[in-house]
């Protein structure tokens, strides 16, 4: 049904698609697995018209497109739900749901027409939602059926779902699931991104594996096993992407007890973390590990419970002042808060040491110095370009998570919170990050990691905490860290 | 893992585009001055370019103060006013310690008060309790014109002590009027603020990414804060410096000051987004206005429409400066 | 409580709940605009009795009504995303235009009065869509910032308004205009009351009930969202800005027919006033929430405070002071119960 051809796609120069090929077929669930920044989303956007493709043939149902706009594209029956919804904050379900398709007769809304047809769409796919509440107090589960229906209103032939079991609890995927499973039965074609294998194995009929921006297979799902999709995806026996670490836990650096935030994302969590070791945080996205390190960090507000550091209660964190108290934060989001993108790399890499010695003297701030000072920490983190003069904005996702990164190098560290410290950058600037958490934990320093990449769990930490739903329900030492054994635990702990 | 050195790249050094960019607006001030030069040939004299620079330098103190806040991403709006209700509240405190020369210390004193209160109380509104600096400002603005009103009873203060206005506006250095030499050290002042301090630095991350900043370990509070009493400092700066020209206290003084002052920058190319930019930029833009309304003045077009071309030629400035990253 | 706890899969059961807590939202923002105009009443009665005087009343209402249309319209493009700071100046350039017109007309065409006060009213409101549909142009195809296109754009007003008047008001408008517009009744209720809440029932119908309003709300929410649910946002915001205009307009002709002349330097502090009348009640800064209804409670509420300050005798430079004040401190108030409800 739906066919594209050497599809290309360029951004400034880099090719983020590399001449793939991709079909989908009439009622097929075809899944398509990468890693972040295989050339997955983007994609998805060309086929749903969101930028054009620089080379390329797009045929569906016989008819070739030459060009294609979000309107067209779901003119012609494609329809896309990505990560990033389209929901406008403001308006109520409904409306959202008929967004940009209103039904009016004259001047007039058919508001109740609107109302029931909306019911009706959500009751098809199995959804409960209160018709009449804005979508900005919905939660993301409920936001995305929101965006679903949405995408369904207009009767898709194609339907491209990005993700989405990213934040859903086990019943609410199990909905997911079904609904796609009926709009399998009624001849839509899926196109299902995922990187959950056990989804992809019940839910797809056939998967494409994309790496590097280059397709590397099409399989029948049967056909193949876990570990050689896996294997088509990284490129190398899973194995080598991690570091060897050698942990040796020695004094307790940081301590949380019963910590409760005020927005209670977080309840009563209390834990551990000792120098030479690397403690993982896991959870579904929105259980509270992210919540947690930043409540330590400053950035979310305590309403019970404490945070020591060694042995010494701090009384109220702040950025500024953990910073000095030797605790550095990653934050997950590099682009909305990690990085001021407008500013050079060289102002990002010191943008959170600007009070050390080596860099002021009192309010003066020693600019001159600034060149030499970053020059080791963003050598050892394999910054390229090397051009620290550079817009931050101007350098891959990779190398600007490097930027980021650079500040937790400035000065020895006993903390170091990394959060979601892999997302969005390619194979090649991972292992360049497990490798520095591997030289920072040998030095003696104390790593806690909050992550959604289960093998990054398995793999790099000592200790994994489990979280569901801001409170901390397991805790599993080395060897008890299996994929199994620390997914059990996501839904609740239930064992 | 080795520790990986590898040459760093020089500064990517200045590239044609970069100095192409960085020429406009002395060209368009060149431009500007020939053409006006045409139609009246005094323009183009070298008492005229004393006299701009002389000109310039008023409103060059107010655009880089507007700067320093338009930086964090920030307005000040109470600018204008904030200049007349300094100008009258010196003045007044002038006259009533003797009008004497000593008490210009008291006219000083009374500015510097005043302005650092305006600045505190936005300041604290707009970073403390997270207002939208716009409609802050325009609330406060409206509170300062109120007040300059009030005391004054709409009438000039007259009764200054003459050197104020024989040393600060009519006096002169090396032949160079006294408010040139202000502005050039404000210039420098604020230049090396900028580039050498971390307030300065913090001014642009700030204005780059706010949430940054904060993980960043940046204490935005202060730091904006001491923005907005600076840009109200330096506005009293100015405001003093008007009042030693025409010699007496105005409550009208700041009536359009506000929209030059934010022309200026703008035009000069400091970016309202944020994060951009700097005093040099705010200099050569108030340059660029001053030598349009000379050129208009000295050809005789009317006074209101120079203010057709003022909002004109904002728009102008921020179209042709506008992000060019957006897509 | 939190409604940000990541739920478990939500019920119909869980609906009803939902619905209540709607109404109490909207109690919790119309309450509060009532409890102030309640309360200001009330204590204007108390302290200056002569405010209940049938003529200070009407007085009120034709006040209110010439705050109201503006603030209906910064109400339109606020919640588009944006701002309008040349209200003040449309409303003084439209001013002039409707006593030139006038005063040119009854000149050419004595004893069509009728018909030249219609002509004035269409060239008033279409100076007034000009402006708006070139601020709106501005915004949307160079992407610049609404505050300062509507800055140069009431700088460039206020220079033309002056420059063809020099500042001297413009007389010769027409008789019968200002007796049956400007102090003319209708069933005992001032005529330019009754246009205001002509225009008051449109805002709401548009709001309500047309694909129109929702499409504003959309893109003063979220533009990127709205542009891809396929909602055309440069028309959008295009049509809002020249209601806007438009309104203006109207009010600038309003505003002749009670002064009796083309007034180029009126309007001033309108934009500081529309602006604190909308965000009274309850037009957020960012866009994407705002309700005609909450927004005309709102400048009732400001009109009966300035007519309190006028019988108490408070200087017109105090007035303002308080305006500025009352502004900030409802923004302060905003602020913090938007704090407080994340928590």
């Amino acid at each position: 049904m739906l066919e594209v051809t050497g599809f290309t796609k360029r951004f400034r120069g880099i090719a983020a698609l590399d001449n793939v090929d991709f079909s989908l077929n009439e009622g097929e669930v075809h899944a398509l697995l990468g890693e972040n920044g295989a050339g997955k989303s983007t994609l998805i956007n060309l086929i749903a018209g969101t930028f054009p493709w620089a080379e390329g043939v797009y045929r569906i149902n016989g008819r070739t497109i030459t060009s294609l706009t979000p309107q067209v594209a779901q003119e012609i029956g494609i329809a896309a739900v990505f990560q990033e919804f389209s929901l406008v904050p403001d308006l109520t379900v409904v409306e959202n749901i008929f967004l940009g398709r209103e039904q009016s007769s004259g001047l007039f809304l058919k508001r109740k027409q609107m109302r029931q047809a909306a019911a009706e769409l959500l009751d098809s796919l199995g959804f409960h939602l209160p018709l009449d509440e804005k979508v900005a107090s919905l939660s993301r589960a409920q936001k995305q059926m929101v965006e679903i229906a949405k995408a369904l209103r207009m009767r898709p032939k194609v339907l491209i779902l990005d993700e989405p079991t990213a934040s859903l609890t086990d019943g609410e995927a199990e909905k997911l699931f079904n609904a796609v499973a009926l709009l399998k039965a009624r001849g839509v074609g899926i196109i299902y991104v995922s990187h959950r294998m056990s989804e992809i194995r019940n839910l797809s009929d056939r998967v494409t594996v994309l790496r590097g921006g280059k397709k590397i297979g099409t399989v029948v799902t049967s056909e193949i096993s876990d570990e050689g999709l896996i294997e088509m995806m990284v490129g190398r026996p899973v194995e080598q992407l991690f570091p060897k670490i050698e942990h040796k836990p020695g004094a307790v650096r940081l301590q949380v007890r019963d910590l409760t935030t005020e927005k209670h994302s977080v309840i009563g969590a209390s834990f551990t973390a000792r120098a030479g070791e690397v403690v993982g945080l896991a959870g579904l996205v929105g259980c509270g590990r992210s919540e947690l390190c930043r409540a330590v960090f400053g950035l979310e507000t305590i309403e019970a419970g404490a945070v020591m550091l060694g042995d010494k209660p701090v009384e109220r964190p702040t950025p500024s002042s953990m910073l000095a108290a030797n605790v550095c934060y990653f934050p997950a989001d590099r682009g909305s808060e990690g990085l001021a993108l407008a500013r050079s790399a060289r102002e990002n890499a010191t943008m959170s040491s600007l009070g050390l010695p080596e860099l002021s003297a009192g309010p003066v701030l020693k600019f001159w110095r600034e060149t030499e000072t970053i020059r080791t920490p963003l050598g050892n983190l394999g910054l390229r370009p090397m051009a620290p003069e550079r817009k931050a904005s101007a350098f891959s996702g990779g190398n600007q998570q490097k930027l980021m990164l650079a500040r937790g190098l400035m000065k020895p560290f006993d903390v170091y919170l990394f959060d979601e410290p892999t997302v969005g950058i390619d194979v090649g600037a991972k292992a360049d990050v497990y490798n520095l958490i591997k030289s920072l934990v040998e030095a003696g320093a104390s790593v806690v990691v909050s992550t959604s990449e289960l093998p990054e769990l398995i793999n790099l930490a000592s200790r994994v905490y489990v979280m569901h739903e801001g409170k901390i329900v397991a805790e599993l030492a080395q060897h008890e860290l299996s994929e199994a054994q620390v997914l059990s635990h996501y839904f609740g702990g239930r064992a | 893992m080795e520790a990986k050195t590898q040459p760093m790249a020089q500064p990517s050094g200045l590239s044609l585009k970069d100095i192409l960019r960085a020429a406009r607006l002395p060209i368009a001030i060149v431009v500007v001055l020939v053409l006006f030069g045409l139609v009246e040939p005094r323009v183009l004299s070298f008492g005229n370019f004393r006299n701009i620079a002389l000109q310039a330098s008023y409103l060059a103190i107010f655009a880089m103060a507007q700067t320093m806040v338009l930086l964090t991403r920030g307005f000040d709006l109470s600018l204008g006013y904030t200049v007349s209700l300094v100008s009258v509240a010196a003045s007044m405190a002038m006259v009533a310690m003797g009008g004497g020369d000593f008490s210009i210390l008291y006219g000083v004193g009374a500015a510097v008060l005043i302005a650092g209160a305006i600045g505190l109380a936005n300041g604290l509104l707009i970073a403390g309790i997270g207002i939208n600096p716009l409609v802050t400002t325009l609330g406060m603005a409206n509170m300062v014109l109120a007040l300059a009103s009030t005391i004054s009873g709409g009438f000039p203060v007259t009764g200054l002590p003459k050197s104020l206005t024989a040393e600060f506006a009519q006096g002169s250095l090396l032949a160079i009027p006294m408010p040139i030499w202000i502005a050039a050290l404000v210039f420098g002042l604020l230049f090396l603020t900028l580039k050498a301090t971390r307030f300065g630095r913090s001014l642009y991350i700030i204005g780059a990414n706010p949430k940054a900043a904060v993980a960043a370990g940046i204490r935005t509070v202060p730091v904006l804060v001491l923005a907005y009493m600076l840009c109200a400092l330096l506005a009293a700066l100015g405001a003093l410096l008007l009042t030693a020209r025409t010699g007496s206290g105005e409550p009208n003084l700041g009536g359009n000051l506000t929209l030059e002052a934010i022309a200026a920058a703008v035009v000069g190319g400091v970016r309202l987004s944020g994060g951009e930019g700097g005093v040099g930029a705010a200099v050569l833009g108030a340059l660029f206005v001053t030598v349009l309304s000379n050129g208009m003045n000295l050809v005789q077009i009317d006074g209101y429409l120079q203010q057709i071309c003022l909002g004109v030629i904002i728009i102008v400035s921020l179209i042709v400066n506008r992000d060019e990253a957006r897509r | 409580m939190s409604s940000e706890t990541v739920s478990m899969t939500p019920t119909v059961a869980n609906a009803p709940s939902h619905r209540a807590s709607r109404l109490d939202r909207f109690l919790m923002q119309g309450g509060i605009v009532i409890t102030f105009l309640i309360v200001a009443v009330v204590a204007t009665t108390l302290i200056e009795p002569r405010f209940l005087n049938r003529l200070n009343l009407l007085n009120v209402m034709r006040n209110f009504a010439l705050l109201l249309i503006p603030s209906l319209a910064q109400m339109l493009v606020m919640t588009a995303g944006g701002f309008d700071l040349s209200v003040g100046a449309v409303v003084a350039a439209t001013s002039v235009v409707t006593a030139a017109v006038m005063l040119v007309g009854s000149g050419y065409f004595p004893g069509m009065e009728l018909t030249v006060i219609f002509a004035s009213l269409v060239i008033a409101l279409g100076v007034g869509a000009l402006v708006g549909l070139v601020n709106a142009g501005l915004v949307s195809t160079f992407s610049l910032s609404p505050f300062m296109v509507t800055l140069a754009m009431m700088s460039v007003l206020m220079g033309i308004a002056l420059y063809f008047t020099q500042g001297i008001p413009i007389y010769g408008v027409t008789d019968s205009f200002i007796a049956n517009v400007g102090r003319g009744q209708f069933l005992g209720l001032p005529i330019v009351l009754w246009a205001a809440l002509g225009v008051l029932a449109a805002c709401i119908f548009m709001q309500r009930f047309t694909a129109l309003g929702r499409h504003i709300y959309a893109v003063g929410s979220d533009q990127r969202s709205a542009r891809l649910s396929g909602v055309a946002t440069g028309r959008t915001l295009i049509v809002a800005y020249m209601l806007a205009g438009l309104l203006a307009a109207l009010t600038g002709f309003l505003m002749t027919s009670r002064l009796g002349s083309g007034q180029s330097t009126i309007g001033g502090t309108l934009a500081l006033e529309t602006i604190a009348a909308a965000v009274i009640g309850g037009v957020s800064l960012r866009g994407g929430v705002g309700r005609a209804e909450l927004v005309a409670l709102a400048a009732l509420f400001l009109s009966v405070i300035a007519n309190a300050m006028n019988l108490v005798q408070v200087d017109s430079k105090y007035q303002t002071l308080v305006l500025g004040a009352v502004l900030i401190v409802a923004l302060a108030i905003e602020r913090l119960l938007l704090r407080k409800r994340q928590a």
